[in-house]
């Protein structure tokens, strides 16, 4: 059995639409969502989707992938800055990695991340593309 | 509170262990620390370890080790903080003996890696930050460092062979560490030459896999009334926003620089104060970072100090003195325990070639996560 299905299941709306959360108190917005508030500490949260287009901060290209990810190397991640300010970490797909800059715009979109073999479990989540 | 002496340490070499298991290296370690001291035995048995029971399928260290050393009734239990765990573990056991629950503690910090092939390990280290967000889409612990390392470059114009500097050190003080698990001098170019992993972190900008243990013997000053020995002055815990892409400000190592102000503070002594230092290098950038956020250099001129040579073994703040995580190696949940280890081996003049002259002030910084939890010792000659 899959260590990460079950998981996966209770996070789909997160990783489907990057469905974080807001402050009802103070407005700071956040994803990964948060318990508090990390601004005003209130409890008051709820869910909303973050926006779906930002700007790299930072990127790499990873050349040696971990257990789960064999044969999709390189990937290249970045973290991104979405247009609310709020920072996420995702892959960056369908642009040449000599092209990538800090400052790029960027557009999330909807990808298969990895599969378990022939058979098993599928896990589609966000990644970002360039503008 | 009572004073806590570091009585003696023992350590396994850190590397390829294919023909001992993680017990084996934490018995070995162990039996050396408490070798010296046949009458005292300990009050309690801590062990510092990451992910024996992804490496070995095995849990329940403390107890495991109490029984293999014939010490079954003493508590026993292991301390986990991710890549801190060896830190964590020392400062659980300090606190202990500073408070009089026990006079005397053991140690012990061990990590088999070499069990697991490359991509397992990377997916155990990665376990490090977060499985939900960061894990699951495919950014390793060295994807979140490579990219903290581009950001740095770029925010201070810090050059790749200034980015070369900690490695080379490292590697040139391993030469003369017998325990290091490299034993081999490296140049700027050599780093610069070295294979890309993750842009623009190169192989010799990241600490190696291996296998290792480091154990301490901690007394009260009751219990071990000696000339020339070796007290721990502070040593303090502090935590971080728990992903580097969740804070402001990805730059600073705000609980580095939290757990040193108050390490310092408490031990009553300044940066100009510390003669030798072991620093968390598990990549070029952390070391650089590690050294501006307590203090050392100013923010952005860690890497540029390092090339120009503060942090040799002769320089202004001699640091990574038997190779660091880079050249003595890195068995995550031990590299705390090895770092005491060496200030030990400093302060009583047991350096050898690697020996920092008239050293009296020794610091220790162990992180685990990109600055998630951070660990920060200050260790005595008396």
């Amino acid at each position: 059995m899959s260590e990460v299905a079950i998981s996966y299941w209770r996070m789909r709306a997160r990783y489907y639409r990057l469905l974080g959360n807001k402050c009802s108190s103070c407005g700071s917005e956040y994803y990964p969502p948060v318990y508090l508030c990390r601004r005003c500490g209130s409890e008051s949260l709820v869910d909303v989707e973050m926006p779906n287009t930002g700007q790299i901060v930072t990127y790499t290209i990873l050349r040696e992938v971990m257990a789960g990810f064999e044969g999709q190397q390189p990937l290249v991640l970045g973290i991104i800055r979405l247009d609310n300010g709020v920072k996420v970490v995702g892959q960056i797909v369908d642009t040449p990695p000599e092209a990538l800059k800090i400052g790029s715009r960027v557009k999330m979109v909807f990808r298969k991340i990895r599969e378990e073999g022939e058979a098993g479990q599928i896990y589609y989540g966000y990644k970002f593309t360039t503008l | 509170m009572g004073r806590v002496v570091v009585a003696s340490v023992g350590y396994t070499k850190v590397g390829d262990h294919w023909d001992k298991s993680i017990l084996d290296l934490a018995v070995e370690a162990s039996k050396k620390a408490l070798k010296p001291y046949p009458n005292i035995k300990p009050d309690v048995i801590i062990v510092g370890n990451m992910f024996s029971g992804r490496s070995s399928r095995q849990e329940h260290l403390g107890a495991l080790l109490a029984s293999a050393l014939n010490l079954a009734g003493t508590p026993a239990f292991k301390v986990e903080a991710a890549c801190a765990s060896g830190g964590v573990a020392f400062n659980v056991g300090y606190r202990m003996v500073r408070s009089g629950e026990a006079s005397s503690a053991l140690v012990v910090g061990v990590e088999k890696m070499r069990d697991l092939d490359a991509a397992e390990v990377s997916l155990a280290l990665s376990m490090a930050d977060s499985a939900e967000y960061t894990q699951f889409i495919g950014a390793s612990f060295l994807s979140l460092n490579a990219m903290l390392a581009r950001l740095y470059q770029e925010t201070y114009n810090v050059t790749r062979d200034e980015l070369s500097a900690f490695p080379v050190i490292a590697h040139q003080n391993a030469t003369t560490a017998e325990h290091a698990q490299f034993r081999k001098a490296i140049s700027v170019e050599d780093v610069s030459r070295s294979p890309l992993v993750s842009d623009p972190l190169r192989l010799l900008d990241c600490a190696p896999i291996g296998d290792g243990a480091a154990a301490v013997l901690l007394t009260s000053d009751k219990l071990l009334d000696e000339e020339d020995r070796v007290e721990v002055l502070s040593s303090k815990i502090s935590t971080n926003i728990f992903s580097v892409y969740e804070r402001e400000d990805m730059l600073t190592f705000s609980a580095t620089k939290d757990a040193a102000s108050k390490a310092f503070s408490e031990a009553g002594v300044s940066v100009e104060d510390v003669d030798v230092l072991e620093i968390h290098d598990a990549f070029s950038v952390t070391a650089a970072l590690s050294v501006e956020a307590m203090g050392f250099s100013k923010p952005g001129e860690g890497a540029k100090d390092a090339a120009a040579g503060v942090y040799s073994l002769k320089g202004r703040y001699p640091a990574l003195t038997f190779g660091g995580l880079k050249g003595r190696g890195n068995p995550v949940g031990a590299t705390g325990l090895y770092q005491i280890a060496e200030l030990w081996l400093q302060l009583k003049g047991r350096g050898g070639l690697n020996q920092v002259e008239g050293c009296r002030i020794g610091v220790a910084q162990n992180i685990g996560g990109v600055d998630t939890t951070s660990v920060v010792t200050v260790l005595a000659k008396r």
